[in-house]
């Protein structure tokens, strides 16, 4: 994968970066690989470049393969994952290649305003547009709903917002290096009410990309780690149709699918990447993935259960928050760091010998959620 | 080519916009399982039943949860809040005319527009 941060740099280019880390890293290349499943979010509204996919495989010496675009806000290249996978589990290819691509920043040409208005897309056309809901106020509306039934607080979400700028610190691919504190959080400007500027995740460009092999494949690879499952699941939109707005619904029952599919459960992940668009999407996704009881997931990451050393490390990575957020790259960004510390090749950042590892990646108001859970190969 | 009509009696976006631009809140219930929403659907959100019948919404209350805007998009101005309000059965996402907190109760007021897309406004009782 690419650096996150801003990249002057345009998608073919960025994308082809890093499609050759994940060719280089497997020892793989065209013609050995039989498909292309790519996540751009937004592209033809930033970019006015929607015709994406066969314009990456001719980029990356894939001319002639089935390549696809998926769609699906901030759950875009998770979702192209899935269909990886699933066309690899079903025997229809051997290898193939998954990834996304986005630019968020005025590399783009659009400013911070005009991006914006591109993000509020992801809120309900006829319902929610209208009263003038943003992005931000999507996640703050179900945040404060959760403040509300567990007591969760302010200074719980500048917690999660510490922990991830420390990470990432240790992750050069970063689009932040900078620790912040507690009162630098809660001193930031408000965005949306609970959150300030500091809770919310920046806007970033960058790509990721992964190699997707059948068991037989992977076999010839050196070090290839497992997908152990991967569940996806919607729930109602607009938000106010939603039963029950901090649960996450179907953050809970995608990972009820992946679990089943890996035969585990939450007890045994070892750490989690997790969608932290907003702090408070952090702590609701914690629980919604069984790390943390109901309520708890403040209080958790207060207490530092989620940081490094923590019982279970939730973004070594720096996560959304300090990694950053290229849309359509975030999905495939979360497996590369899952492959990279299952594997003991995290660095600085490294965890203490994790087995199993689950990804987490939401789009629009939290309506698609995409799990994944990986082992280390025994 | 669709062979299925619109329901003469279902309510689509079109009327319910009109509706409540003439400030008359309305919404859905399905007659198969009873879920109740203010924003209609072609199909019930929650069984996939096609009768659905129009209802009116309760005038007033409680605020489920809100937020208050600070960095609006362009076409908005200044801070506003948000809230999504229980009524009755439904939930409704709508502005707030005043201040309020989750658990208050509110009341429907007035309607705002953005390029002529109505949303609801609500106002501490």
């Amino acid at each position: 994968m690419t650096t996150f941060g801003v990249h002057e740099r345009p998608m073919p280019d960025l994308f082809a970066d890093a499609a050759f880390d994940a060719f280089d890293d497997s020892g793989i290349e065209p013609p050995g690989i039989e498909a292309l499943y790519v996540g751009n979010a937004m592209g033809g509204m930033t970019e006015n470049d929607t015709h994406l996919a066969p314009t990456l495989a001719s980029h990356i010496g894939c001319t002639g393969v089935p390549a696809q675009r998926f769609e699906d806000a901030c759950a875009t290249s998770a979702n192209a994952f899935k269909h990886a996978v699933e066309a690899v589990e079903s025997g229809r290819h051997d290898v193939v290649l998954a990834g996304g691509v986005e630019r968020c920043t005025p590399e783009t040409g659009l400013d911070t305003d005009a991006m914006t208005e591109v993000f509020v897309s992801a809120a309900h056309r006829q319902y929610e547009q209208p009263a003038g809901l943003t992005f931000p106020g999507v996640f703050a509306l179900l945040t404060k709903r959760h403040m509300h039934e567990y007591g969760t607080t302010e200074e719980h979400l500048a917690e999660v917002a510490v922990k991830n700028h420390f990470n990432g610190t240790l992750n050069p691919r970063a689009h932040f290096g900078r620790e912040t504190s507690v009162e630098k959080v809660l001193d930031s400007p408000i965005v949306a009410d609970p959150f300030h500027l500091l809770d919310c995740c920046p806007f970033s460009d960058g790509a990721s990309a992964v190699v997707v092999a059948s068991e037989e494949a992977a076999e010839s690879f050196d070090d290839p780690v497992d997908v152990a499952g991967v569940g996806h699941a919607t729930d109602v939109v607009p938000l106010a149709d939603k039963v029950d707005l901090p649960a996450t619904q179907a953050a809970r029952d995608a990972a009820s699918q992946a679990y089943d599919q890996a035969n585990t459960t939450a007890d045994t992940i070892d750490f989690a990447e997790i969608h932290d668009c907003f702090t408070g999407a952090e702590v609701m996704a914690t629980e919604a993935l069984g790390l943390f009881e109901d309520g708890g997931g403040g209080p958790a990451a207060a207490a530092g259960r989620t940081a490094l050393d923590g019982e279970v490390p939730v973004n070594p990575s720096g996560g959304l928050k300090a990694k950053g957020h290229p849309l359509g790259a975030t999905g495939t960004a979360q497996i590369v760091e899952l492959t990279e510390q299952l594997r003991g090749e995290a660095g600085d950042r490294q965890l203490d010998d994790p087995e199993r590892a689950v990804a987490h990646n939401l789009g629009g108001d939290a309506a698609t959620t995409v799990v994944t859970v990986m082992e280390a190969r025994q | 080519m669709s062979d299925t009509e619109p329901s003469a009696d279902r309510l689509d976006y079109v009327e319910w916009a009109d509706r409540l631009r003439d400030g008359d809140l309305v919404g859905q219930e399905c007659a198969e399982c009873g879920h109740t929403t203010a924003a209609p659907k072609a199909a019930c959100a929650q069984c996939g039943s096609r009768t659905l019948a129009t209802v009116t919404l309760p005038d007033s209350g409680t605020v489920h949860t809100e937020t208050t805007v600070a960095v609006p998009p362009k076409g908005f101005e200044g801070e506003y809040q948000i809230a999504i309000v229980q009524l009755g059965n439904a939930k409704v996402l709508g502005r707030i005319d005043d201040a309020v907190d989750i658990g208050d109760r509110v009341s429907f007021t007035d309607v705002i527009l953005t390029d002529d897309h109505p949303a609801p406004v609500f106002t501490s009782v």
